[in-house]
């Protein structure tokens, strides 16, 4: 994801202007009909994930681990919206609770990203010199690692559990935000008001918190955006290989593999949570598409 | 930008470090960058070596049923030297490396893994090189003639694909081609026409894959270009040229093509390397015993000489890649320099 | 089938008449189709088949995987080979053979007129080191245990050699009970009498082997390259294209009758849904049924018509850790296993490609025990009341894991397991479908509560095949839980040393009912296999062991023609 940073490496980031940069984002960002469709489209997929409980509690839907084989691979319905799976639980409410977990690691990862790849990026690019060259190095080494096998292999060797899915997924996405960060820190790092706090003694950690990191967040942001996405996909990768999450927690990855075993025969099996996926990762590049547009200045004429 | 979620190797399709600074030659600094491999390669054999050989089970498990009793384990283990110490067989390894030498595979006993790797490359190669066909075309062709026609619905439609494209995983595109052309087709066709699900052969069966394989970089390569195109296109002295007549329509289309070509061209070493990274899955998908899909057998059934040496090819080619497009990048753009 | 009683009067005659007896046999088998109008041009008989998996070595030696055994079998040709019924074995590449009255000296008479491919005379010799290789360490076969270092005498030190050792192993290869007083006569000297050892000399492992092939291109190499692999089967080998298909073609030097079929082309096609799309689209004659497709297929007019059940030889079941808390009780283990409601797996989410098992031994196969049936049965009534007296705590109840490898059929019979025992038990059991070899690691380990599916399939068709699996000392090979009870030990040992067919029944029969009784594992199901073949494949002898579901008939090619269409 480096060739949009370029970009935005560009963007003046001016520490006084910042509270009217916000604001001016969020104008923009509501004028793209696009982006705020995508925005729409992933409250909808949270409030649905949210309330998949309640909905259960209500009898509204179905519990998703209820099994009732006699009806398994059952067809659209009143009683099954969706249709069931081969043990004949309901798609509906599976899906619904897939997108729990697809969301809430989505999400979850992108915090791993920001704290590795936030510390690699600060440090190598406040520090700059022999700091910045050895991180800097060992981020290209990383980035040389062919990821998916990367991810295959550790998954294999911990213990298989969220948690095991939530680290190795996070290990692997940060550099791109590490370059990012390091690259902002950089052009920053000379501004006079970064030069000013450094006379005044203070302390490098200071200032990188207070100053270098908040005036990084728009790109950042933006890479966050992009990243989500993509994590949803590789749990559906790892999922699809029989890697991922644990059965029978329903989560979409799962679905897309049992589905496609009975493809021939019941293709609503896969469609169901493929399209779910494609909807998703769509929305969420709706989304990262209008933030990007929005917090570039060079837009604004 | 989204184009790289889809892709295996994190953000490998917009990896473009354009090397900066001036002084050195081409050739000090083909030679810095292939030295540079070194380390890199040493570092991915490390952690992948100790990785696989820390991974619970061993080579000789079985899938099921009854395991091979204790005396074969550990005679199979004195065969192929995992009887060793850890460190010892590491060394080995290494050494066998700088030679050449990749070992056995486990999984297809006496097999060399050199042996499997040869055969299961040019099944990728040629899914990457059809593919790659598709990608230049329709990529420039896709992103040129929406420029051209912004804001119509030719340009809408050409966004609207290049953004499904760059968004929606290979994963699930693959699924729903097979949804469309394969399962679909068989029902209404009644099973008289259909496309293959999977498995590889020069006919039929590689339309899918392929196409799976090139969308991503199609759209990518598509997104790239139409906006360069649309930059191109801004500026004064084309707009005045392109009111003038065909003639200079002509001209400016010149321009434009040339133009569009620089974003191609710092696209191509991420194209490649996609085109090697993605078939891990695209090959899973379509059951295709491509490199990809060797990968990931080799991983499950413990095959560690055979989950190295595809480890080491993978990030040969993404590194490789990255150098070439860099070169190239200096070739078109007179502005870059090598550091 | 009642084949006890055949099997007395076989093993009393074997020693006086064998020779006359299976001469006679092989008669019987020869006389198929010739003549047959029906029959399709001679460039016409070529059978396209799936096995699923490319074999990891083209070295009988070192096959041990089911999907190899199709070209295994049919590239070499062991001693003996099993009758359709598997009622007995008939002759193979020995024309008879004799059983010494005290059972421990087994003497096959290889045919006179037998060939290598090549056309070089087959000798005893090439049993001798077939076998002494099998035996060697340093080939590190996986098929050795415990079928011929638990047989052949001298074979029960194999463990204790050093295989980087040199002279050791070969001075272990050169002292074992194998050898060839003349060309024509393989003798084997047994570590103690087996009254099973005829099948194990059915095994396609136990091939004759060229050693001058061997000393020519290497021990590890000469099976690597297809035109090395000189066999004495009725076909050999005319090409292999890796990870797509193997070519077999008549090996024209066989000593038996040519086979009516002129090509057999073995794919290595792994993913079901494609596969079963070759059938469709007429690529492939025969291919087995993808769970997911039962319905389809069932309900499709045409395929329905081509569909084929065959019952096969094989149970699967639950494997507790007999030695950890909760399973370490017996009436806890009684409790799961009336929990869970066979039929409704084996029709509803198996779609009857499963039957319901309660017991050990596989319908259709001598020592099946049908009276023990209700034992395990489901019965949620039995099985609460069993929880209940099982006095273990709710919360012990409900920290059970069950581990399973991560295939999609293990992981959905996982759900379905641990729904069976939230419905009817009340309990929460977590899920562990992990890669398959940490599975393994863990098993070996006894790090694990309750594990499965496990099972066996018939190598051939004696109980002594399936009883020796649950002895102490085999601890860690298939039964996981790791059952030591000196009774059973005895039985079996005792079984396996009779050269009396209905005493060895009797005793294997007590040694199930006791481990049955003690749940040591959980019964399942048994599998039917389904298999869609074209119509125009005629001949086919279907054997129960046909295990791999994949190559219909694959014991006996000789009969199978493509008829006109």
């Amino acid at each position: 994801m480096a060739a949009p940073a370029v970009a935005l490496e560009q963007i003046d980031w001016e520490n006084p202007e910042q509270v009217g940069l916000w604001k001016d984002a969020w104008q923009r960002f509501r004028r793209n009909p696009i982006a705020v469709l995508g925005l729409i489209i992933i409250a909808l997929l949270v409030l649905m994930a949210l309330i998949a409980p309640l909905l259960v509690g209500l009898h509204v839907i179905k519990d998703p681990l209820e099994q009732d084989v006699v009806n398994s691979y059952a067809s659209f319905s009143l009683k099954d919206p969706l249709g069931t799976d081969y043990l004949g639980r309901d798609l509906l409410s599976r899906v619904m609770y897939g997108a729990r977990i697809s969301l809430s690691l989505g999400i979850l990862v992108q915090l791993v990203y920001l704290v590795i790849g936030g510390a690699f990026g600060l440090v190598a690019g406040y520090f700059g010199g022999q700091i910045d060259n050895l991180l800097m190095r060992f981020v290209d080494v990383w980035y040389a690692f062919p990821d998916l096998l990367f991810l295959l292999v550790v998954v294999s060797v911990l213990p298989p559990s969220l948690l095991t899915l939530f680290l190795a997924l996070g290990i692997v996405g940060w550099v791109d935000l590490a370059r990012l960060i390091r690259g902002q820190t950089l052009s920053i790092k000379e501004k006079e008001y970064v030069e000013g706090a450094r006379a005044a003694g203070s302390s490098p950690l200071k200032i990188i918190l207070k100053h270098l990191l908040p005036n990084t967040l728009g790109p950042i942001i933006v890479s966050l955006t992009f990243g989500i996405p993509r994590v949803i996909f590789l749990e559906a990768v790892l999922s699809y290989l029989g890697v991922g999450i644990r059965p029978p927690t329903p989560s979409w990855g799962v679905m897309l593999q049992d589905g496609y075993q009975a493809i021939f025969s019941y293709p609503h099996q896969v469609f169901i949570p493929a399209v779910a996926i494609a909807i998703t990762m769509l929305s969420f590049s709706f989304i990262g598409d209008g933030l990007r547009d929005a917090l570039d200045p060079r837009m604004r004429r | 930008m989204a184009v790289a979620k889809g892709a295996p190797k994190r953000g490998a399709l917009l990896s473009i470090k354009i090397p900066r600074g001036r002084g050195a030659s081409l050739g000090f600094y083909i030679a810095r960058r292939i030295l540079w491999l070194i380390p890199v390669l040493l570092f991915v054999i490390t952690i992948t070596f100790f990785l696989a050989h820390l991974a619970p089970g061993s080579p000789w498990d079985k899938a099921g049923g009854r395991q091979l009793s204790a005396p074969v384990v550990a005679n199979l283990n004195s065969k192929y030297g995992l009887d060793q110490p850890l460190a010892v067989q590491y060394i080995k390894y290494l050494l066998n490396v700088t030679h050449m030498d990749f070992g056995l595979s486990y999984q297809y006993q006496n097999h060399t893994v050199m042996s499997i790797i040869l055969e299961s490359w040019p099944i990728t190669a040629i899914n990457g090189a059809l593919a790659f066909l598709l990608i230049v075309p329709f990529g420039i062709g896709i992103g040129i003639v929406a420029a051209l026609r912004q804001n119509t619905w030719v340009d809408f439609l050409a966004v609207g694909f290049s953004t499904f494209g760059a968004s929606v995983p290979n994963l699930i595109i693959g699924i729903l081609l097979i949804i469309v052309f394969s399962v679909g087709a068989y029902r209404v066709t009644g099973g008289n026409v259909f496309l293959p699900t999977g498995g590889f052969g020069l006919d039929d069966h590689l339309i899918l894959p392929v196409i799976t394989l090139a969308i991503l970089p199609i759209a990518f390569i598509a997104r790239l270009t139409r906006s360069s195109t649309l930059e191109v296109l801004r500026q004064d002295y084309v707009r005045t040229a392109w009111a003038k007549g065909l003639k200079e329509r002509l001209v400016v289309m010149k321009h434009v093509l040339k133009n569009s070509l620089i974003p191609v061209v710092s696209a191509l070493g991420p194209t490649f390397a996609y085109l090697v990274t993605g078939s891990v899955i695209v090959e899973s998908v379509f059951a295709i015993p491509g490199v990809g899909r060797t990968v990931v057998v080799a991983v499950q059934s413990r095959d560690y000489p055979l989950i190295l040496a595809s480890t080491i090819l993978f990030a040969l080619v993404i590194a490789i890649a990255n150098l070439i497009v860099d070169l190239l990048y200096v070739v078109i753009d007179p502005r870059v320099r090598l550091s | 089938m009642d084949g006890s009683t055949g099997k007395l009067k076989w093993s009393r005659l074997a020693t006086v008449m064998a020779g006359v007896a299976l001469v006679a046999a092989a008669c019987g088998t020869a006389t198929t189709n010739n003549g047959n109008t029906n029959m399709a041009s001679s460039d016409k008989q070529i059978y396209r088949v799936n096995s699923g998996t490319e074999p990891n070595s083209l070295d009988p030696g070192q096959q041990s995987y089911d999907y190899e055994g199709i070209i295994g079998r049919n590239v070499f040709e062991s001693l003996l080979r099993p009758k359709q019924d598997l009622s007995d074995v008939q002759p193979a590449a020995a024309s008879s053979y004799d059983v010494s009255s005290d059972g421990l000296t087994y003497t096959f008479h290889i045919r006179q007129n037998a060939k290598w491919s090549d056309g070089v005379a087959l000798k005893a010799q090439d049993f001798v080191y077939g076998w002494q290789r099998i035996l060697d360490p340093r080939l590190a076969a996986g098929y050795v245990d415990p079928f011929f270092d638990g047989t052949v005498a001298g074979g029960q030190d194999y463990s204790k050699i050093d295989p980087k050792n040199d002279a050791a192993s070969t001075a272990f290869v050169q002292q074992l009970g194998l050898s060839a007083p003349d060309d024509h006569t393989f003798v084997v000297k047994l570590q103690q009498p087996a009254g099973y050892f005829k099948w194990i000399a059915t095994l396609w492992v136990g091939a004759p082997i060229r050693k001058d092939i061997v000393d020519k291109y290497g021990s590890d190499k000469w099976a690597t390259v297809p035109s090395q692999v000189i066999g004495n089967g009725m076909f050999k080998i005319s090409e292999q294209v890796p990870k797509d298909h193997i070519t077999l073609v008549p090996n024209t030097n066989y000593w038996g009758d040519q086979p009516h079929l002129q090509k057999v082309i073995v794919y290595f096609i792994e993913d079901a849904n494609q596969a079963f799309s070759k059938y469709q689209t007429g690529e492939l004659d025969a291919q087995s049924v993808p769970l997911a497709n039962a319905d389809l297929v069932q309900n499709d007019p045409k395929l329905s018509k081509e569909l084929h059940k065959n019952p096969s030889l094989n149970t699967f079941w639950l494997t507790p850790n007999l030695h950890k808390a909760p399973f370490d009780n017996l009436k806890f283990r009684e409790a799961v296993s009336h929990a869970i409601d066979r039929q409704s797996l084996a029709t509803n989410v198996a779609k009857n490609q499963y039957a319901p098992v309660t017991t050990f031994i596989p319908k259709g196969m001598n020592g099946y025990q049908p009276g023990l049936a209700d034992v395990q049965k489901y019965d949620p009534a039995a099985a609460k009341a069993a929880l209940q007296a099982s006095g273990v705590s709710a919360a012990v109840a409900n920290g059970v894991h069950y581990l399973a490898r991560n295939t999609t059929t293990n992981k959905q019979l996982a759900e379905y397991i641990t729904g069976q025992i939230k419905t009817n038990l009340g309990l929460n059991w977590t899920i562990d479908v992990i890669d398959s070899k940490t599975v393994t690691s863990r098993i070996r380990k006894a790090q694990f509560d309750i594990y499965g599916p496990d099972g066996w399939g018939a190598d051939y068709p004696d109980p002594q095949d399936w009883y020796d699996i649950n002895t102490t000392n085999a601890c860690h090979g298939l039964n996981w839980g790791c059952p030591n009870d000196p009774n059973y030990d005895k039985l079996v040992q005792e079984a396996d040393q009779s050269t009396k067919d209905s005493d060895r029944i009797a005793k294997y029969n007590q040694a199930g009912t006791l481990m049955t009784n003690q749940f040591w594992v959980t019964f399942l199901y048994q599998r039917t296999s389904w298999v869609l073949i074209k119509p125009y494949v005629q001949g086919i002898k279907n054997t129960p062991m046909d295990d791999s579901l994949y190559v219909p008939g694959d014991f006996f090619l000789n009969t199978v023609y493509i008829a006109n269409h």
